[in-house]
């Protein structure tokens, strides 16, 4: 694949020379190289953080929090405290490389995936992944219902909510207001950590958990499943199209590679914190009948601390659990944009207007309406599509992570920033991990199905 | 490093020069292009990228991809249409 790669001029480069999109991006690199030149480190890393930290953060959706909630609500800490950070340590090596190939090639995912191995693989993966994003918004959609329930609030509220926030955060023009709103709100995933320390929790019992004993009791196929779940969902296929194409968006090149790694570390470390912190908030339940709080199931989880911990932790949780719900919305609903824009090839970037770029805006607000409405429909299986979810991503996670590892690889895009053998080793070992423990989770789901295993 | 356009040069300062291709520009557009990558302009970004010519191990791992895709598209679909019921 060394060859040249760019094909013939397009007559697109006669048109003006800077759009509106690039004298946008233009000033933002302006402050990114004048912080360069300047030595101003501190600085540097405040304009450069943001994709990654969101994808991260995003990632501790509604649904991730119930599920870290319920598993210390049904386990206890054992096990689950060390688990916490490896499976970010693992999404760390997979957003990593997204990161690198769109601060290099300038180009989301999709593009590059329908343009480099055909519009079959490019197609399946934007349609896909917009169905998967679909359900997963809905799952959202449910966790701020959840949370606003503790309050008296419907879900009317709940929708209305996420459609203004979507709406808001949209309204600026600039992918740099649209990432810095985002991340202000993202910032709140910590109301876990401070629900953690509201229940009081047995420092010397957390010190302890890092010995990865006990394991989770029940069944093998009840630990496969617990486990092949849990791993399957650290690494989703929206992150994956989201980071490529939020680091081209904001206009990452590779002298930014670096903090972008900075970026996807600081994201993968606080996020762990905030999930285990999820985590010990839901293992003070583990004595007063957590193990009937499971999933979406538990939806009282905010009531049902109030009654163990005091209200101060259950409005904190409850509170907690709409911002993850929020925050996804917004980084899901773009990475669908991102993907429509990118594979119908129109523009796709936060820095245009909608007027310039009808699809990336009307996909972003469309799945975000659409999703919405679903959990206002009487009578709607809300609890079945919010448990189904991953098992959906679990088609499309492999491969979008092969596309990914073949992209990071591919010399003639990336030059030398292709991934080293050493990285290769790392990310085929991850790679594989997770896609093999996403599909066991598929086919458990189905064995489960058909009853060829019990559940 | 491949040599192409879409490739990045590290140690490049960021007043670099212009694509032979590109039209002269005002001033202010000047200094504002002088940050941007050369393959980062939009117009630049719409021009696609070739067709890959994979390797043998590359094209087997596709094909076990699409039967993949295909095994478990079949199984996630059931499993998702009987617990929705």
């Amino acid at each position: 694949m060394g060859t040249p790669e760019v094909a013939a001029p397009s007559p697109l480069l006669r048109q003006p020379l800077l759009s509106d999109e690039d004298t946008v991006r233009s000033h933002d690199r302006s402050r990114v190289h004048d912080a360069r030149d300047q030595h101003k480190r501190w600085y540097l890393l405040w304009l450069l953080v943001g994709p990654g930290i969101l994808a991260m953060l995003g990632e501790n959706d509604g649904p991730s929090m119930i599920a870290y909630a319920s598993d210390g609500a049904q386990y206890g800490l054992g096990f689950f405290v060390p688990f916490i950070p490896i499976l970010f340590l693992m999404a760390y090596v997979c957003q990593e490389m997204c990161m690198r190939v769109g601060a290099v090639t300038h180009r989301g995912y999709g593009e590059l995936v329908l343009q480099r191995y055909g519009s079959v693989w490019g197609w399946f993966g934007a349609g896909d992944l917009c169905l998967t994003n679909l359900v997963t918004l809905i799952a959202e959609f449910i966790a701020i219902r959840v949370g606003l329930a503790y309050f008296h609030l419907g879900a009317g509220v709940a929708v209305a909510l996420g459609f203004v926030l979507v709406l808001f955060t949209l309204s600026g023009g600039r992918y740099w207001r649209w990432e810095r709103t985002v991340l202000g709100l993202a910032l709140f995933n910590g109301l876990f950590l401070l629900a953690a320390i509201l229940v009081k929790p047995h420092i010397a019992s957390i010190a302890s958990s890092f010995s990865f004993t006990p394991l989770p009791h029940g069944g093998f196929n009840t630990l496969l499943l617990l486990l092949a779940s849990t791993i399957g969902a650290t690494v989703t296929p929206w992150m994956i199209f989201f980071q490529q194409s939020a680091s081209a968006d904001k206009g990452m090149t590779p002298e930014d590679v670096r903090h972008g790694r900075y970026d996807t570390a600081i994201g993968a470390v606080i996020a762990a914190i905030f999930g285990i912190g999820a985590l010990v908030a839901g293992a003070a339940l583990l004595t007063h009948g957590g193990s009937g709080i499971q999933g979406f199931a538990g939806a009282g989880f905010p009531e049902a601390l109030r009654r163990v911990a005091g209200s101060s932790a259950g409005t904190v949780f409850a509170l907690g659990l709409i911002e993850a719900g929020a925050v996804a919305i917004l980084t899901i609903s773009a990475s669908t944009a991102y993907a429509a824009g990118e594979c119908i090839g129109v523009s796709h970037s936060f820095n245009t207007s909608p007027r310039s770029a009808a699809v990336f805006y009307a996909a972003n607000i469309g799945v975000a309406l659409l999703a919405g409405m679903v959990i206002l429909i009487p009578g709607a299986p809300l609890l079945s599509i919010a448990l189904n979810a991953n098992v959906l991503a679990t088609v499309l996670l492999p491969v979008s992570l092969v596309f990914m590892l073949m992209l990071a690889n591919d010399r003639g895009l990336m030059g030398r920033w292709a991934n080293r053998p050493s990285t290769n080793v790392v990310g085929i070992a991850v790679i594989t991990f997770v896609s093999v423990c996403g599909a066991a989770y598929g086919v458990d789901s189905f064995l489960q199905a058909i009853h060829v295993i019990g559940s | 490093m491949s040599g192409h356009s879409s490739v990045h040069d590290a140690g490049r300062t960021p007043r670099h020069a212009m694509p032979e291709q590109l039209p002269v520009e005002p001033p202010e557009e000047q200094e504002l292009i002088a940050y941007l990558e050369p393959d980062q302009l939009v117009a630049e970004t719409f021009r696609p990228v070739t067709r890959a010519i994979l390797t043998r191990n590359a094209a087997v791992v596709l094909w076990a991809l699409r039967v993949f895709v295909v095994l478990v598209s079949l199984m996630v679909i059931y499993t998702f249409v009987v617990r929705l019921h």
